[in-house]
């Protein structure tokens, strides 16, 4: 049975947007949720955490409903993108905050293993104010961690920090759900984030789930162009130019399935012959090379410089997908 | 993001006490006002259609207007160097400007008067001098009512046109020099654009300073001709005692103020404000020099009327030094009462009525913040659209109702006016405070199992506390200054520090008014000291 459900929920936001979906979450998963700008992420967890409440559908964890319950006796916790740490208390009084022992001393152990657990031990008396982007995030995480909720739901919690730390932080996150156990939702529009702490992908768009999955079968195996574009980088072009035969549907395939003047026997691969290469940058590890075929671009990821102007692809068959072109 | 209605239902219920008693407080002498004008409704026809009452209103928008243009002209050179150099004694003149919110008008009348008087010291010193070749005549005219607002406004706008200035970034001008614009032209095209929203917004504060002002157009102005609404108010009542004709002028004033209040709380623009930390520069060469001249012409400004006053608190108008007017503080003096029972009296109210418009502006400026609504913050507005003069006529309306009358009920009613006068200013210091507090925080905390009553009381109030102590400072400061409703409500019965003052400034008395102006002034400025005092790390910023 699954641990939250949310049972055709509908929310609708008239002349701007609507929200309409079902989902299911096991217990002790980190589910993420990514798709663009407006796909209806946040106001999913606003749903499930009780900010915002639906038009219609349920919402149950653990087969209780919890549609119409306040926001504080939901037992959800929420990490925000910008901490939301109360300025007004130290660090060790944010993380007891919602601590539902009532013992002082064992308050105060917990406080120290949460601390612990986040990375930053001996930050107790701290203020708020002192804490770096990273820290106040971890705190954050700590004190929501602390009310021991039924499922945490993170908001973009990384976003507001830089590309080292939000790596090195995600790892930290993944770490944490695996020790607790605690199931999370969490919400991002950064794929490589997606895919690197979760267990389970959900891709939005216009208010409805259009792909969910773990994420190698996301990356691999997408069910839309959509998809196969938000989850990671890649090439269409029409099946047509692989097979000779008439169709009317492309075929989608990751630039690291390409390469480039090979020699590779034909029942494997399918060849592009007189490719043009349109620029080529090296970026430590590979040259990113953008070709022309027939007027459609082709992005290849190859481990060496192209020989020349005019190129022939190898493209493995079994990572082509075809699909319609419904992105137009 | 929003929160459920029930909520913000929560918010409003604790904002609806406070704002039912404003309601009362402010409907009392207003609804006395309008009793006692619809009364007699041929005075009310008569006011209305009155030339000299449209006379009247042209003259106070005129003398308004002029008022609040010079103060912002004046003080825009002045905020565009102090927010560009650092330099020595800058932060002082800002802090100096700062303190002049809390600077009491009688202060400024009374320092006008020895200062500019026809026999004051600056006068006396141009004698000697020029060997009296040369006389100021300032007071008891047109321009000493605009030099004595302009003296009260002038800090304002320098403070807040500087403020916003330092708060936004400098790169647009960098950008604007760097692609060939002069100096002229950046300022005409750059800087101007963006900083119109808080010129208009220190015009329009000013301005509403001055169109309900009384004691500086009875004091210095010295002549009916100068009469602003609010004056003609006080004659009818007090000198004509024609309260019918004085309320249906009350009334005309009180539709104009709505109107004006209405128009520029619509036309305000907020500033924008940049996250990019603003560099000082070190000035020098002709920029050293001009900041020489431009703080020598601040503190030539300000600070002699000040001096005036603390130099004639201890000698006699020849020379002589003397302490008789500290030793006659305790003795019975103008009225009922002496100086050390007015200081009394001013602590007292001062401190009763900023402590109730702290509290109830705390809930009223934080249910208008989660309810994301003007109204609130305009209903509470609405006791500005009331000079304080026609607040004491209507209370003492009200009064006659009450079929005792004694000392102490004097003081309930002086007490209530000087609320209602000091609470909207309460809630508008409160407010910016209350809105920067996010959302999310009563969210988070509500996350965590706590009701919104819980977040409210341990998460958004004590964010709150440096506001509050900003607006009782601010509070404070206004009653212990104001003399109009006192004047109307006490009967004689009660002097507070600046009704002394202005009853001894009318008996040329102006050595014991500058010994009192003294505590006014130390009272004044160890008020704003606490305003501005470092709340800790608590604060939203």
């Amino acid at each position: 049975m699954a641990f939250l459900e949310c049972r055709d929920l509908k929310r609708v936001f008239p002349g701007k947007f609507a929200l309409s979906l079902s989902l299911e979450v096991s217990r002790g998963e980190l589910l993420c949720l990514i798709g663009p700008s407006g796909s209806g992420k946040s106001t999913l967890l606003s749903l499930i955490c009780g900010i915002d409440r639906p038009d219609s559908g349920r919402i149950l964890i653990d087969g209780r409903d919890i549609t119409d319950l306040e926001i504080r006796k939901r037992n959800i916790g929420m990490v925000f993108q910008d901490y939301s740490l109360f300025p007004s208390m130290s660090v060790g009084e944010n993380i007891r905050y919602g601590m539902k022992e009532t013992d002082k001393a064992e308050r105060k152990q917990k406080t120290a293993e949460l601390l612990d657990l986040v990375g930053l031990p001996g930050y107790e008396k701290r203020s708020v104010h002192e804490l770096s982007g990273g820290e106040a995030q971890r705190i954050a995480l700590a004190r929501a961690i602390a009310a021991r909720p039924d499922i945490l739901l993170l908001d973009e919690p990384l976003s507001s920090l830089d590309a080292p730390l939000r790596r090195r932080l995600r790892t930290v996150i993944r770490q944490i759900h695996d020790e607790t156990g605690i199931t999370m939702m969490y919400v991002t529009h950064d794929r490589e984030e997606a895919f690197a702490v979760a267990d389970r992908i959900v891709v939005m768009k216009g208010g409805r789930i259009c792909a969910c999955g773990d994420p190698e079968s996301i990356y691999r195996r997408p069910s839309d162009l959509f998809t196969a574009f938000f989850t990671g980088d890649g090439s269409a072009i029409p099946m047509s130019y692989l097979t000779g035969s008439e169709t009317v549907s492309v075929a989608f395939f990751r630039p690291e399935d390409i390469e480039i003047d090979a020699r590779h026997s034909s029942d494997k691969y399918y060849t592009l012959k007189d490719a043009v290469v349109e620029s080529c940058e090296f970026t430590g590890s590979l040259y990113i090379v953008r070709l022309s075929y027939k007027g459609s671009k082709i992005l290849v990821h190859s481990n060496h410089k192209p020989s020349g102007h005019s190129v022939t692809l190898c493209i493995l068959r079994d990572r082509i997908l075809e699909m319609k072109d419904d992105l137009q | 993001m929003h929160l459920e209605t029930a909520d913000t239902g929560f918010y409003l219920r604790k904002a609806l006490p406070a704002l039912v008693l404003t309601a009362l407080v402010f409907l009392l002498p207003v609804g006395a006002v309008f009793l006692r004008a619809f009364s007699d409704g041929h005075e009310l026809v008569s006011t209305f259609t009155d030339s000299y009452t449209w006379r009247l209103l042209g003259f106070t928008l005129l003398e308004s207007s002029i008022s609040a243009l010079v103060s912002v002209l004046l003080a825009l050179p002045f905020a565009l160097f102090f927010s560009r150099y650092d330099f020595f004694g800058r932060r002082a003149l800002l802090t100096i400007s700062d303190a002049a919110f809390a600077l009491p008008a009688v202060l400024a009348v009374l320092g006008f008067v020895i200062w500019y008087g026809n026999n004051g010291l600056l006068n006396n010193a141009l004698e000697i001098l020029t060997a009296g070749r040369i006389q100021l005549k300032v007071l008891y005219s047109f321009k000493a009512i605009i030099l004595a607002h302009v003296y009260l406004n002038f800090p304002v706008a320098f403070s807040l046109i500087t403020g916003a200035l330092l708060s936004m970034s400098d790169q647009e001008e960098l950008a604007s020099r760097l692609l060939g614009a002069s100096e002229m032209r950046t300022f005409l095209r750059v800087t101007l654009p963006k900083i119109r929203g808080t010129l208009a917004s220190a015009f329009t504060l000013i301005f509403l300073f001055c169109f309900p002002s009384f004691l500086i157009v009875m004091s210095l102005g010295g002549n009916p001709r100068f009469y602003t609404m609010e004056a003609e108010i006080y004659k009818r009542t007090y000198t004509d005692a024609n309260p019918a004709s004085a309320s249906a002028l009350a009334i005309f004033s009180f539709l104009i103020m709505t109107v004006l209040l209405i128009v520029t709380g619509h036309g305000r623009q907020g500033t924008r404000v940049s996250r990019r930390k603003k560099h000082l520069k070190k000035p020098e060469g002709r920029s050293h020099a001009l900041s020489v001249v431009l703080s020598l012409l601040i503190v030539l400004f300000i600070a002699p009327p000040m001096i005036a006053i603390l130099y004639r608190a201890f000698f006699t108008r020849e020379g002589v030094f003397t302490l008789k007017a500290w030793t006659d503080m305790a003795r019975r003096s103008t009225g009922a009462g002496t100086g050390l029972m007015a200081v009394a009296n001013s602590l007292v109210i001062a401190l009763l009525s900023s402590l109730a418009a702290m509290v109830l502006a705390s809930s009223i400026a934080m249910g208008a913040a989660r309810r994301k609504t003007g109204f609130l913050a305009l209903l509470t507005s609405l006791p500005m659209a009331v000079g304080s003069v026609s607040m004491g006529l209507g209370f003492s309306f009200a009064a006659l109702y009450v079929p005792f009358r004694n000392t102490f009920f004097s003081y309930v009613m002086v007490f209530l006016a000087h609320l209602v006068v000091v609470l909207p200013f309460a809630v508008r210091t409160i407010l910016p405070g209350a809105r920067r507090i996010p959302l999310q925080l009563s969210l988070c905390a509500m996350t965590m199992g706590k009701s919104t009553s819980e977040a409210y009381r341990k998460i958004e109030y004590p964010l709150l506390c440096s506001y509050r102590r900003r607006a009782f400072a601010f509070s404070f400061a206004l009653s212990l200054g104001e003399v109009n409703a006192t004047l109307a409500l006490g009967e004689g019965r009660i002097n507070t520090i600046p009704v002394l003052i202005y009853k001894m400034i009318n008996q040329y008395n102006y050595q014991s008014a500058s010994a009192l102006s003294v505590i006014l002034l130390s009272i004044a400025l160890a008020v704003f000291a606490l305003g501005e005092s470092k709340g800790g790390a608590n604060g939203v910023s």
